[in-house]
């Protein structure tokens, strides 16, 4: 679900960065309001490192398979240390696996980045609601991981099928754009049980790690 | 999870004498004014840039192409279905109710070389120097500390974790899970390995953090000082190379650019 480069104008790489580096501007400065900042920065360095990694495990659905986004998870585990995480992973994705890339960087993090915060504020909306914890933690952990899937997809068919600067009919512009959609709704569920299971496990395990307040 | 992202950083070529702060700004610049090109009259002189900056880097050309195997087949996928899709008045060919027109091969052309070229000047400036020199030119081009920090960190443990998840995941091949079937089991088993692989890296964070903290990092104002004189501060008092790179790279950059506005 990356914008590699050379695929959409330059207005569109633009208006990419200045998007990604005002929302980043805003990441930086709620961090920044944190009672010690730079002590969690070696912790969210690392879990960046651990989600980039975890980013390559497949899930078999014959006859392929996908990999997990984890946007949504990552937003539920390091809230605003979601967006400079996820620019950072994208940056590596791009010079390491040249997937996605250096002038697309700023729009891919859009389409990534944004989809992650919606999904730390959904995650965090759990604590409004009194029932027993563990189910909240399944109910809220599966809404932020397909929300942020189906969001991110929803962003990137948009771009994708606007930007690209082809003459292309409106007709079949609208019709590849619910078929992207439509397709999307099946890994977007898969995140979702995915991120469900991966929260209720760390529920029971460690559950610092989803309180931690990055 | 092999990275050698900089495998060849230490040959000795005009590009790797070129201070890195410079290239930076000059590549950049250069990337977006191949991502204007939208002339198909302009490709050859892409193309030629590209050609000469990587022959000026003396960087193999097998490291291009295993770096291209990836990114190539999907692009190849886009291309086909561009072609089909795009509509114009020039019909080349016809394959039943698909017709490829001339519109559609430029476009595609135009899309594949771009693609191609800001691909290859990106290796070649990554590729050209130590990811260290590279991270730290981006901070003093104004990157913010936080974000340095966080490269910094990640990229440190990339390969680390990388090499935790090929063992966890071996050990459960032995122990007898097949992953080629989806039912909840797997994926349950799955999220398992995912929670596990972040906790580890949790703990691994905890005592990082106790280890940096107890070395002085967030006490002092330190680590904000920016290493400038790791680079020339102004351009003018950059070696040779440095310069004479630098002025051609953004030159064509710029005729690029201005062709394509006046086209």
């Amino acid at each position: 679900m990356h914008i590699p480069d050379g695929f959409v104008s330059p207005g569109v790489s633009i208006a990419g960065y200045a998007v990604t580096a005002g929302a980043t501007w805003y990441a930086l400065r709620r961090i920044d309001k944190d009672r010690n900042p730079q002590a969690k920065i070696p912790k969210a360095a690392l879990m960046t490192a651990a989600f980039f990694v975890v980013n390559l495990i497949h899930i078999p659905i014959p006859p392929s398979s996908i990999h997990l986004v984890l946007n949504g998870l990552m937003g539920a585990i390091l809230g605003f240390y979601a967006l400079p995480a996820i620019v950072i992973a994208l940056f590596f994705q791009a010079i390491i696996f040249q997937h996605g890339g250096i002038t697309t960087l700023g729009i891919n993090a859009v389409i990534m980045g944004l989809p992650a915060l919606l999904a730390y504020g959904i995650f965090e909306l759990r604590h409004r609601f009194n029932f027993d914890e563990q189910t909240r933690t399944k109910l809220f952990g599966f809404l932020s991981g397909a929300s942020g899937v189906m969001v991110s997809a929803a962003l990137f068919s948009g771009i994708v099928i606007a930007a690209i600067p082809a003459d292309i009919s409106a007709q079949t512009e609208r019709r590849a754009t619910l078929f992207a959609l439509a397709l999307y709704t099946i890994p977007a569920v898969v995140e979702g049980i995915a991120t469900l299971m991966v929260a209720s496990f760390l529920d029971r395990v460690k559950p610092e790690l989803l309180e931690s307040h990055y | 999870m092999k990275l050698g992202l900089d495998e060849y950083a230490e040959l000795s070529s005009p590009m790797h004498h070129w201070e890195q702060r410079s290239k930076v700004v000059a590549i950049v610049t250069l990337m977006f004014a191949f991502a204007f090109v939208n002339d198909i009259i302009l490709l050859p002189v892409m193309l030629l840039v590209t050609a000469v900056l990587y022959a000026l880097s003396r960087l193999p050309l097998s490291f291009l192409l295993t770096r291209l195997r990836y990114p190539g087949l999907f692009i190849l996928a886009m291309i086909v279905l561009i072609l089909f899709a795009s509509t114009g008045n020039t019909v080349l060919a016809q394959v039943g109710p698909l017709s490829i027109t001339r519109e559609g091969v430029e476009t595609v052309a135009l899309i594949a070389a771009r693609f191609f070229c800001i691909i290859t000047v990106s290796l070649i400036l990554f590729g050209t120097a130590p990811f260290l020199t590279s991270i730290k030119a981006m901070r003093s081009l104004g990157l913010p500390d936080v974000m340095v920090d966080m490269s910094l960190l990640s990229y440190r443990y990339l390969e680390e974790f990388g090499k935790t998840r090929h063992t966890m995941q071996n050990a459960m091949q032995l122990r007898g899970f097949e992953s080629n079937r989806f039912s909840f089991h797997t994926l349950q088993v799955l999220s398992g390995l995912v929670g596990s692989l972040l906790i580890r890296s949790y703990d691994r964070s905890e005592r990082v953090n106790h280890a940096m903290r107890m070395r002085g990092y967030g006490q002092s104002q330190l680590s904000h000082i920016h290493h400038q004189e790791d680079f020339a501060l102004d351009i003018c008092e950059a070696n040779r190379t440095s310069q004479i790179l630098f002025w051609s790279v953004l030159g064509a950059a710029t005729i690029l650019v201005a062709v394509s506005i006046f086209l």
